[in-house]
């Protein structure tokens, strides 16, 4: 029984269900529960907030990430995957914060000084807190300064920094520095991403890591955590 | 209505690096192409090089340059730095000329604007402030508002604003494709004499098929009162409909302009 409603669970999330008025991606799904609904009912009927997330929201997630990556999905469909996914998860909070399971780490996001393009970073919020991660957004047309003292405030373990124009992108390196010299650059990992910005990129400002898209994003900061934890 | 031609852009990969490497071959290509393609102006936009920030104004003067050899067609300087926009205006020698873009940001408003003043450009004008763009109709207009009563009292005439009503990807929002078109609806209401413009392929971020989504908005953007397009003339079916749009709203008397275009064969379904 908890094996078939985290399967249905996992199933919703691949077609981005909230809950039973949504048709979702593939039609004649109406009125059938959706992620809210059996969430609610797997813990009723005893499963662990755990099991849900991982073997339900999160194994989701990853086909939701696999289909995008095959371009068999586009952002909609990943948009809807995630708000299933969030809504989930508030309904779960409550219950792993009574049984004292920590989140996987905070993260604080920011587009950097000069740009205002904010939807990458967005996705990239969404998608990592459907990933279990606490995710704080500073906004953007951020100052290295505020960065700075967002890291120092909030004590992230990663810090993601987003730019869309060539002519904003430098203002990475010049965050980069900011941490430096303000003696932080040790205390967090930088991961950065946007249509200008490349692998090659990220290593000559010293950054930790780059992800082309969101789900990259979240592949790198996961990646980062289990060798930090080792 | 006036197409001004989107390749020349330093967010392109090909171009950025047909720009640091100096390949005028290359960049006159791609102006000539457009010119030839139905263009009115040229977009040129020189980004700022990977790892190097103070050669921007040097860089566009040389683009600015080099599209001059290759066509006669006026140029839209892009770019929000006053200074790369001098350095562009250095040796231009095209009469019309478009400074794309101001927002209503104070400081660049005014020195972006006087400069656009004194040169008797048409200014793009996002509607916009300097934080992230704004998701409703209202705050967009409230931001055009701030642009138009500066512009007017620095000298310019309300028909040399072109403003761009901005366009967010409908794949994140499914409200934004309506904000954008109200957005230009109510601009031609409150500034009869000011223009439209506004760079298509936003809209169609995420998605499959883009251009046929860039078609179908061009389209409705051309009902709602849009007065110019950044988009690529090399695409001819773009191109088309920019025609066809002209002549369903009244603009192409006699569908003159439909017929020639037919006539030369440029025209494709």
């Amino acid at each position: 029984m908890a094996e078939d409603i985290i399967k249905l669970i996992k199933e919703n999330v691949v077609l981005g269900r909230v809950n039973r008025d949504d048709e979702g991606i593939d039609e004649g799904m109406l009125g059938q529960p959706g992620v809210s609904e059996l969430t609610e009912k797997a813990l009723a009927l005893g499963v662990s907030p755990v099991d849900i997330i991982n073997n339900g929201l999160t194994a989701g997630m990853e086909i939701v990430g696999q289909k995008f990556e095959a371009k068999e999905y586009f952002i909609p469909d990943m948009l809807a995957s995630a708000e299933a996914v969030g809504v989930a998860m508030e309904i779960l909070n409550p219950h792993l914060a009574k049984s004292g399971i920590k989140d996987k780490g905070k993260i604080v996001v920011a587009t950097v000084k000069g740009d205002i393009h904010d939807i990458g970073k967005n996705i990239v919020s969404i998608l990592l807190r459907g990933a279990g991660y606490m995710v704080t957004d500073i906004g953007n047309n951020v100052d290295p300064q505020a960065i700075v003292d967002a890291v120092r405030d909030e004590k992230p373990q990663f810090l993601g920094l987003s730019a869309l124009l060539t002519s904003t992108m430098v203002h990475m390196a010049d965050t980069m520095q900011a941490l430096r010299e303000n003696g932080l650059r040790d205390k967090v990992k930088v991961i950065i991403g946007g249509a200008p910005v490349s692998e090659e990129f990220a290593k000559s400002i010293g950054a930790d890591g780059y992800g082309a898209d969101g789900f990259q994003a979240v592949r790198i900061v996961e990646s980062l955590a289990s060798a930090e934890d080792k | 209505m006036l197409v001004i031609g989107e390749s020349i852009n330093a967010s392109n990969q090909s171009v950025a690096e047909a720009i640091a490497n100096r390949d005028r071959e290359f960049l006159e290509g791609l102006a000539r192409d457009q010119a030839a393609a139905g263009a009115d102006f040229i977009d040129v936009n020189v980004g700022a090089r990977r790892g190097s920030r103070d050669d921007g104004a040097a860089t566009i003067e040389w683009l600015v340059e080099v599209v001059q050899v290759a066509t006669d067609k006026p140029l839209a300087i892009d770019s929000d730095d006053p200074a790369i926009i001098e350095a562009a205006l250095r040796n231009y020698r095209g009469e019309r000329l478009i400074i794309n873009s101001v927002t209503a940001e104070p400081a660049r408003l005014a020195s972006i604007g006087a400069l656009a003043a004194e040169r008797q450009a048409w200014l793009v004008a996002l509607a916009m402030g300097d934080k992230e763009i704004p998701d409703s109709v209202e705050q967009r207009l409230a931001a055009c508002e701030l642009i138009m009563a500066h512009l007017i009292r620095v000298g310019m005439g309300a028909e040399q604003v072109f403003f761009d009503p901005l366009v967010l990807p409908i794949a994140v929002d499914s409200s934004q494709g309506l904000v954008t078109l109200k957005t230009i609806e109510q601009i031609k209401l409150r500034y009869p004499a000011a223009r439209t413009v506004m760079g298509l392929s936003n809209i169609s971020y995420g998605l499959p098929d883009r251009k046929l989504v860039n078609r179908a908005f061009l389209l409705m953007a051309a009902y709602a009162g849009l007065d110019a397009a950044i988009l690529d003339p090399l695409d001819a079916k773009a191109m088309s409909l920019v025609k066809v749009a002209d002549m369903l709203t009244g603009k192409d008397p006699f569908c003159k302009g439909y017929i020639r275009a037919y006539r030369s064969g440029t025209i494709v379904d």
